[in-house]
């Protein structure tokens, strides 16, 4: 992370043009911003490395079948060449049996994709016939990502909120109930959490009502059936939110310039909102771009409990049927998406901790 | 041999019966079903799956379909047909005043186009082996054409045995005389295409080598155009498929209005869906299938239908101790076929120790070489004295909760049953797939087949030399099997024909190759107001009566 408190000399490798730009706060914000985003580049390269060698050392092939018929060598082979398989993964420099150079070549599997990609060109899945990649995630990823971003709405008023209440009122009841139920939610995996509340909110609900009340199992649409999928999802990161939140809270308030802030008789309301939570909202904030990124992309399980057509079961279903083009490109998008979310964390630390300076 | 099953009809009135009171309004005949899994491809010559062939008979209608008993092939897309004497050419009547979903009549050049499009090698079809490129006249060199030439794909295309002398005749050479070939015309991905849709979607002519554009039409509503009795009128993505009457199907226009086929992949939710009154029709997962059977209510809306299927367990023949019939039998005859449907399956199945399995012709249970009998099981391997050799070998599984529950309570078996330990080597799906194929295994299960047709040559096929490492996975290579099959798959007379499958049967059994273990049953729950569903073995396993929504309705209900 780029983030240097009272470093010297900011912007010195800076042509002198942009030199100037780092002497202002909004300049310097811009080039940290213009820079992070360019270093994307290099992050997703090798992310496409290191994900392209791992899908082809994984056992098996595109068009292998869970049990039965196979498909004859045939086809398979008349597959390979289709989507370009026939062609090698990676071209060496070097043979070492013969000790020689090996010729550059541009066509093998790799340096093909890269092309592509630099031409914001995707490919085409392997499992869904005729389908390009980008239409794949363009189509799920919106499920997706409404889900996570209520999850994450619920976040930040509940997990940040009982954090601060169980801090304030520590070792009272009130603590008890509210750590208490943070422990729970943090340790029921979310696929249990899921199917209890189908049983309970659905099934059990529409027999108990004769049908008149009850949420829906299973899809998704603007209403009650984004309540179930959304809370299960936002459930451990609410409670875990709310432990952290306590604790930086408890170490927020024993500071002296709190003690100083109750000494001078402000309100308690003053207290807690300009002097402890400003401090005591740091760490949190850092944990909070990496859970937007993980509610974003995604769970397999909220997805296959409740039968949302989301990217998370998307990207699981690419792996297990080694549908390449669709791993490779739901990568791409993950670690864009992870990126994105910490270096909007970096720039919030400008405006919620003075000390912070961008380089 | 008497075809055990019949159509099973579930209506309030008799089989045959059109009775439809109590009958729902239109707007209420809809049938929610659950498909589990999104087609990879609407374009039916390229389907392979199951929840693809099920969207895939609904749009476009074959030459033939099967009958309701399975005993022989009844028409849809052609009318009659005549095979000439040598075996070798057949011609098909087309329906007259068959018309496409948009209105067009179909045509015998729509046949021609949707066959060569299937057979084109650079599309790649996964069903072209083994029924079609080593059946039609011309086919046979689909391995060896260039797939990147144009010229070579079209030289190939034209070659076939496909030929349209009118507008209401379809003749299919052939390379050597099928007496199954009937059958084959059923299949789904044997169906006509639209030269002028397909085209218009790719944006104009394309070469024969151009897969992508081949396939542009097949991934929008509005481009798949089909003969069938269904049109899609919507394709949400991994959600859901909306299929609408055909207002152009020769057939009286049917009564459920809409099929939604969902793609809920877990099973349990679309149970609680079902519980909850979004589903009318799901497949009862294994986990639920006690709690069904004990619910009053529910158990009154579960069908058990048989499929025709069957599963076995494979051995590698080329590896000893395996490669002594004695031990393989030895193996085959410990495993108590009853107590695994009963504990495993939760009695949804068959204990079946020979292969053609229950409803097709060719189902035949008195050959009792494979069946259950420890004492003889324990007497061929002390005979063999291979008993340590044995414990040795490895019992192949895939990483998944079905093929390890089944392969525990096989080893268990062997356990029991034969004083022998054979342990599970558990990998991922993946792995026991490219390692099978390469025939490195010792022994694995369970797999087996879902018949594409009532016919036995899909069956027999399986396990004639040169279809090793292919299903056929431990290698049975028995001249004298193939001999019989090669010529009962071409023999025109029943008679003689049922007679040397049966004897091919026996060998089969004899030699142990596979141990023949049990014929699935799918266990589905209907509502009760969903009612003329004709449920018969060739269906769909979640999809009860898919193959004739034309006979069901939805009846008032609240």
């Amino acid at each position: 992370m780029a983030v240097i408190a009272g470093r010297p000399a900011r912007g010195a490798l800076l042509p002198p043009q942009l030199r100037a730009l780092t002497g202002t706060r909004s300049g310097a914000l811009a080039i940290f911003v213009v820079r992070r985003i360019l270093w994307m580049v290099p992050i997703v390269f090798f992310v496409i490395v290191i994900t392209f060698t791992l899908m082809h050392l994984a056992p098996g092939s595109p068009w292998d079948k869970g049990g039965g018929r196979q498909l004859s060598d045939t086809v398979v082979n008349n597959l390979n060449i289709r989507y370009g398989l026939n062609k090698p993964v990676f071209t060496p420099w070097f043979d070492f049996s013969t000790g020689h150079f090996i010729p550059f070549r541009w066509d093998d599997q790799f340096k093909l994709y890269i092309w592509n990609v630099a031409h914001f060109d995707f490919g085409l899945s392997y499992q869904y016939q005729g389908k390009t990649v980008s239409t794949l995630l363009l189509e799920s990823w919106p499920y997706t990502a409404t889900i996570g971003v209520l999850a994450f709405l619920l976040i930040i008023p509940i997990g940040v909120g009982l954090g601060v209440v169980a801090a304030l009122r520590q070792n009272t009841r009130i603590d008890y109930i509210t750590m208490g139920f943070a422990t729970i939610a943090a340790s029921f995996p979310n696929f249990v959490i899921g199917a209890l509340m189908v049983v309970a909110f659905s099934v059990l609900a529409y027999r108990a009502t004769g049908g008149n009340f009850y949420l829906p199992a299973a899809g998704f649409a603007m209403d009650d059936s984004l309540i179930m999928p959304v809370v299960t999802l936002a459930l451990l990161p609410i409670a875990y939110t709310a432990r952290l939140t306590r604790a930086s809270t408890l170490e927020t308030i024993r500071q002296d310039f709190v003690r100083t802030a109750w000494a001078k008789g402000l309100p308690e309301r003053l207290v807690v909102v300009r002097h402890v939570l400003k401090n005591s909202l740091i760490p949190v904030v850092t944990t909070l771009g990496p859970t937007f990124a993980f509610l974003v992309t995604g769970s397999v399980i909220v997805e296959t409990v409740f039968a949302i057509p989301g990217i998370g079961r998307a990207f699981v279903v690419a792996i297990e049927s080694r549908d390449y083009p669709m791993i490779l490109g739901t990568t791409i998008l993950f670690s864009l998406v992870v990126a994105i979310a910490n270096l909007v964390v970096d720039v919030l630390y400008v405006f919620i901790d003075p000390r912070v300076r961008l380089t | 041999m008497t075809l055990a099953t019949a159509g099973v009809f579930i209506a309030a009135c008799g089989p045959g019966g059109t009775t439809t009171e109590n009958l729902a309004s239109p707007d209420k005949q809809i049938l929610r079903a659950n498909n589990g899994t999104e087609p990879n491809s609407f374009d039916p010559t390229q389907q392979t799956y199951t929840y693809e062939r099920a969207v895939g008979i609904q749009t476009f209608d074959s030459l033939f379909r099967a009958k309701a008993d399975g005993s022989d092939v009844e028409p849809v897309g052609a009318t009659s047909y005549n095979v000439s004497p040598d075996g070798l050419t057949y011609t098909f009547h087309l329906r007259q005043n068959e018309k496409w979903s948009d209105g067009k009549p179909v045509v015998a050049g729509d046949w021609v186009y949707g066959w060569k499009h299937f057979l084109n090698p650079a599309l790649a079809a996964g069903y072209v082996d083994p029924f079609f490129d080593q059946t039609i006249k011309g086919a046979s060199g689909y391995g060896n054409v260039d797939v990147s030439s144009a010229s070579a794909v079209d030289a190939y295309l034209n070659g076939l045995g496909l030929s349209a002398p009118d507008d209401h005749t379809f003749v299919v050479q052939l390379d050597h005389p099928a007496a199954y070939f009937k059958w084959v015309a059923t299949l789904w991905m044997a169906v006509p295409l639209r030269k002028d849709i397909i085209e218009q979607a790719a944006g104009g002519a394309f070469a024969s080598t151009d897969a992508t554009k081949a396939e542009a039409w097949a991934n929008n509503a509005a481009t798949i155009v089909g003969n069938g009795p269904y049109k899609i009128k919507e394709i949400a993505s991994k959600d859901h498929v909306t299929l609408v009457p055909n207002p152009n199907y020769w057939a009286p226009a049917p009564h459920l209005q809409q099929i939604i086929y969902y793609e809920i992949a877990d099973g349990n939710t679309a149970y609680s869906q079902y519980q909850t009154g979004a589903l009318d029709v799901i497949g009862v997962p294994l986990a639920d299938v006690t709690v069904v059977r004990s619910d009053p209510k529910l158990s009154k809306e579960a069908i058990l239908i048989p499929t025709l299927s069957q599963y076995w367990i494979s051995m590698n023949t080329t590896r000893a101790p395996l490669d002594d019939k004695n031990v393989r039998m030895a193996l085959a005859k410990s495993v108590d076929r009853d107590k695994l449907v009963n504990d495993i399956e939760h009695g949804n199945g068959k204990s079946l120790s020979t292969f053609i399995p229950k409803g097709m012709s060719g189902y035949d249970t008195s050959d009792n070489a494979q069946s259950f009998d420890p004492a003889a099981a324990k007497q061929l391997l002390a005979t063999s004295g291979k008993k340590d050799a044995l414990a040795k070998m490895k019992l192949l599984t895939r990483n998944t909760t079905a093929s390890k529950t089944l392969n525990q309570f096989l080893a268990d078996q062997w356990s029991t049953n034969l004083g022998v330990n054979i342990q599970l080597d558990v990998i991922d799906s993946k792995t026991v797939t490219r390692d099978i194929r390469k025939g490195q295994f010792d022994i694995y299960g369970l797999d087996g087949w879902i018949g594409d047709y009532p016919d036995q040559q899909d069956w027999f096929d399986i396990f004639v030399t040169g279809s090793c490492h292919n299903l056929n996975w431990g290698c049975l290579s028995d001249p004298s099997y193939d001999d019989l099959v090669t010529k009962a798959d071409a023999e025109s007379d029943k008679t003689k024909r049922a007679s040397m499958y049966s004897q091919a049967q026996k060998k089969l059994i004899d030699n142990a190759v596979v141990a023949f273990m049990y014929q699935p049953y799918e266990y589905d729950l209907v509502k009760s107001y969903v009612k003329g569903l004709t449920v018969t073995t060739t269906d769909d396993q979640n999809l009860p009566g898919d193959g004739r929504y034309n006979t069901a309705f939805i009846t008032q209900h609240t």
